[in-house]
């Protein structure tokens, strides 16, 4: 194994003309950063590119989360929820509000199979990016990756603390973190006929609740 | 590209402004007529042509075919016959324009005298179009063809040359000429020179597509600037036993009927 | 997918494409070009993208041994390990080992085109492993025991019916003809291999140098199942992947969705470095990179050809490419088809064993101009035709000696301007018995080639002689 490194080091070398360590010039330029809008027109420009993607999203004030909340639980019939608990999404209190719409909390580490049959899974965002409608989420012991990935339906809450202009600024933080993914807009394919079929894989619904 | 643009000519003033006749082999063979018209016009227009008549092919067919040490003999024997030459050398067909002007700088090692002659001719060459329009800066010929016409891009003319407008301009000014858009204008018409021998059967399937776009633009001729997409062109038009016609540029721009 | 065929003969290929396969083909590449021009419309900078695409894809390929030692020990800081691959023979080794190592019975797959190009599946099931396709197009593709016909949509070649028809048989079961439909079922049965399987394989779109991270675009959600549920992950990506830092990124993922399949982003890009942090972390617990040369060090070597590794793998080459259009990706004989798969076969494979390839191409430019990263390819093209006809550094001629002896001829002809002319007039001599109305309907070979599929005109030079004429008129007036 050790030979192959060599032999294939050595081959690009002498390819390239290079000797071990040989200088290398700064990265070629890249393209200027996006401007962003107004705080409002950015929020705006999120939600209308996700629902153009068939998401879900609307801003949701302070006092109508256990509405709107009620209307997602009974609209998808939701019978069991798993969720991140990062410190935002429990001063929202998501566990009693659930709770109290005959929700089943489910623990995001009972296990793949066990969360295949959890109908919502509720992370929040750290990155949104109102250009293409992208929310980008960390994983850490308190934002397992399942949870937006396994349930039937995903709900991000976007606090607009999230918004980034473009993936300049994103990239500049989230260079530091182990994992990243980008999601936008829910699970889809067009791999039959060309005919595009939503969530074949990943979630089916995709929620996205701006929340101040 | 280190290009010296000669001054462009102004029509009609300048009785002696010499032009270099580049024929093509193709357009010798199977298209005298485009040559000959081509001559007219350009003698119309005030220009002094001239003929190298040792002049035989620009090398396309061995470039095209990876015999780039052909290529290279053929190259060097017109770059010695063009190159004592003065003036612009102007061409009928797109592809020989754009070898010589950019795959000749190629062929020889940056430096030598070779290299040094084809940067001079390439920076002389023209293809018809390109010279009526961005040179002479002449637009309308006054000519008379009244017929819907519709409009091939040659691949090289097009993406070689970058020749978008020019011919389509010329065509407009055409007296009674209606110019209707044809589907997949830019779409190869499946020649590729040796593509087509090659490859007979794709060639074929790509020859039969340009030629339903063409009968169902409602056109009773289709125009190209390339001697090998007519040849592919008329020859698929004649094999469905089409009444339309496949012609060169020069041959609506000197149509008096 | 054969990882080693043994001879490409694309003439042949092309004569066994069915009607439908074009139809079918067509109708992707109609769709993707559309949506790719919408949403490249709505870019007012998209050349100022290409050129920064094209010179960061550049500057990595010039120091690709700088940014692939600074990748490995990324990767190795970060907690996973780095294999290298000299061959597919290698690379299957690795990944075996790995799977053996961990008694792994299951493998899910995501999309790659490096496992396919090593023939990764065939190893594993031959080791007594299962190793399944989860996306989509591939899982049905794989069912049907064929390879890709597109590199986005790999099954664009089956109709609705066809896929009805193989789920139910392989699957054993009632498949109505409806696509939502197939693709729930699809979910229905890969969720429980996601959570079955021992071992995630995927691709990578990109490596970025700089920390070691690993960047997976996909649309399903299979991509991130693979790496997110086994307890192992393998990622196998060609050595040309990587990418020097995050901020280019910002170019190169803005021009591979757009370009691929005409979104803005797709619908999950997964950054991935390492394994995960703790146990109390989700994801694998191992992460394993395996980076495979397989003959891409030897593309290297000329200025010209080192760009065909700039590729980002959108496919945006084969959906405006005229030949492409009208045969389909099998008739280009192993995993890459279109004008990318001209360059990248003869290049990994050998010009004995693809020097068809190089021919498949008309010329017409039109994928040149569309290469989000700016790769030249019909000038790739052209070099790689010269490497099969006269050879070059890397490879002698192959080409037959027919050929080499009527190109010497030929450039005999056109260098004597005395012989040239006899020569024409012997062509308007030797035509007279197959001259019909004007025309040339039939001629003996090698003009047969032609005149299959279409007359030749007459062969007519008399320009020289009008000349002659026009010039005394000219003198007389």
């Amino acid at each position: 194994m050790g030979d192959s490194r060599e032999t294939i080091l050595g081959n690009v070398r002498g390819a390239l003309g290079r000797a071990p360590g040989a200088p290398v010039s700064s990265r070629p330029p890249l393209v200027a950063a996006r401007v962003p809008g107004s705080r409002d027109a950015e929020i705006d420009r999120l939600l209308s590119e996700i629902s153009a993607l068939t998401g879900v999203a609307r801003r949701v004030p302070a006092g109508q989360m256990d509405s709107a909340l009620q209307e997602l639980v009974h609209s998808q019939s939701v019978r069991k929820a798993t969720l991140w608990s990062t410190s935002r999404l429990e001063q929202l209190g998501l566990v009693s509000r659930l709770g109290s719409l005959g929700v089943e909390i489910v623990s995001p580490d009972a296990g793949a199979a066990a969360l295949a049959d959890v109908d919502l899974g509720i992370t929040e965002a750290d990155f949104a990016l109102p250009e293409t409608g992208t929310l980008g989420l960390f994983s850490s012991p308190t934002q397992p990756r399942q949870v937006s990935l396994v349930p039937r339906i995903h709900l991000a809450i976007v606090h607009p603390s999230a918004l980034r202009a473009d993936l300049h600024e994103v990239f500049a933080e989230a260079k530091q973190r182990h994992y990243m993914v980008f999601v936008t807009g829910p699970s889809r394919t067009a791999d039959i006929e060309l005919t595009v079929t939503i969530g074949v894989h990943g979630p089916k619904v995709l929620h996205a609740w701006v929340v101040d | 590209m280190a290009l010296v643009n000669p001054k462009p000519q102004e029509p009609g003033r300048t009785m002696a402004a010499k032009i270099q006749l580049f024929i093509t082999c193709l357009a010798e063979q199977f298209f005298p007529t485009v040559v000959e018209r081509t001559v007219e016009l350009l003698e119309r227009l005030g220009m002094q042509v001239e003929f190298p008549e040792a002049q035989t092919c620009c090398g396309q067919p061995f470039f095209n075919s990876g015999f780039q040490n052909e290529a290279r003999v053929v190259a060097r024997k017109w770059l010695d016959i063009f190159s004592r030459t003065e003036g612009f050398i102007v061409s009928p067909s797109g592809s020989c324009v754009d070898l010589v002007r950019h795959h000749y700088p190629e062929l020889f090692p940056a430096g030598t005298p070779e290299h040094k002659r084809a940067l001079e001719v390439a920076a002389r060459v023209r293809e018809l179009s390109e010279f009526l329009v961005k040179e002479l800066h002449v637009t309308d010929l006054a000519a008379h063809y009244p017929h819907k016409v519709t409009y091939h891009a040659s691949c090289h003319l097009l993406r070689g040359l970058g020749v978008v407008d020019e011919p389509k301009t010329l065509l407009k000014n055409v007296r009674g000429l209606e110019l209707v858009p044809l589907e997949g204008e830019q779409t190869c018409c499946g020649f590729g020179g040796v593509f087509s021998v090659i490859y007979p059967e794709v060639s074929r399937s790509m020859m039969e597509d340009k030629i339903r776009a063409i009968e169902s633009s409602g056109a009773e001729a289709v125009v190209a600037c390339d001697a090998g997409c007519l040849m592919n062109i008329a020859g698929g038009l004649r094999k469905t036993g089409s009444r339309l016609k496949a012609l060169h540029l020069v041959e609506v721009l000197t149509a008096n009927q | 997918m054969n990882p080693s065929p043994s001879q490409i003969d694309f003439r042949t290929n092309t004569q066994q494409v069915s009607r439908q396969m074009v139809t079918s083909v067509r109708k992707a590449t109609t769709r993707f070009l559309g949506t790719r021009a919408g949403v490249v419309g709505q870019v007012a900078n998209w050349e100022e993208l290409r050129e920064a695409g094209h010179n960061i894809r550049l500057h990595a390929i010039n120091h690709l041994d700088h940014y692939l030692e600074l990748m490995e020990r990324r990767v190795t800081e970060a907690g996973g390990h780095v294999h290298w691959a000299r061959t597919a023979a290698e690379a299957r080794e690795i990944v075996l080992s790995i799977a053996r190592q961990h008694q792994v019975k299951l493998v899910v797959k995501a999309k790659s085109m490096a496992t396919e190009e090593i023939g990764l599946n065939h190893a594993l099931e031959a080791a007594g492993i299962r190793a399944l396709e989860t996306d989509l197009g591939e899982y049905i593709v794989q069912m049907a025991g064929t390879g890709p016909s597109h590199i986005i949509v790999p099954a664009v070649h089956l109709t609705k019916e066809e896929i009805a028809t193989l789920f139910s048989e392989k699957l054993h079961m009632d498949a109505p003809a409806d696509p939502i439909r197939l693709a729930e079922i699809a979910r229905q049965k890969l969720r429980q291999e996601f959570i079955a399987a021992d071992l995630g394989i995927s691709g990578a779109n990109f490596l970025v140098a700089e920390t070691g991270t690993l960047v997976m675009v996909t649309n399903e959600g299979n991509g991130r199942m693979c790496t997110t549920l086994p307890r192992v992950h393998v990622a196998v990506a060609g050595i040309d992947k990587i990418v020097p830092d995050w901020e280019s990124l910002t170019v190169l993922l803005k021009l591979l969705a757009r370009s691929a399949t005409g979104q803005k982003i797709t619908t999950y890009t997964s950054f991935i470095t390492g394994p995960r942090r703790s146990e109390a972390e989700q994801g694998p617990q191992e992460f394993h990179l395996v980076l495979l040369d397989n003959g891409r060090s030897l593309a290297l070597g000329d200025p010209l050809t080192r760009e065909t590794l700039l590729c980002i793998r959108c496919g945006a080459c084969l959906n405006v490419c005229p030949v492409y259009n009208h045969v389909g990706g099998h008739a280009y004989g192993w995993v890459y088809s279109g004008p990318i798969g001209s360059l990248l076969s003869p290049q990994l494979l050998g010009s004995k064993i693809a020097g068809d390839l190089p021919f498949a191409s008309s010329l017409c430019g039109a994928c040149g101009d569309i290469c989000p990263v700016k790769l030249p390819i019909p000038q790739i093209l052209l070099h790689l035709r010269r490497r099969v006809s006269e050879g070059d550094e890397i490879e002698p001629a192959i080409s037959s000696r027919f050929a080499r002896w009527g190109a010497r001829v030929g450039a005999i002809v056109l260098t004597r301007p005395w012989l040239y002319r006899l020569t024409c007039s012997l062509l308007k001599l030797v035509q007279v018995p197959f001259r019909r109305d004007g025309w040339l309907p039939a001629l003996p070979p090698p003009l047969n080639r032609w005149t299959m599929s279409r007359p030749l005109p007459v062969f007519n030079a008399r320009f020289r002689s009008w000349w002659s004429q026009h010039q005394s008129t000219l003198k007389r007036s």
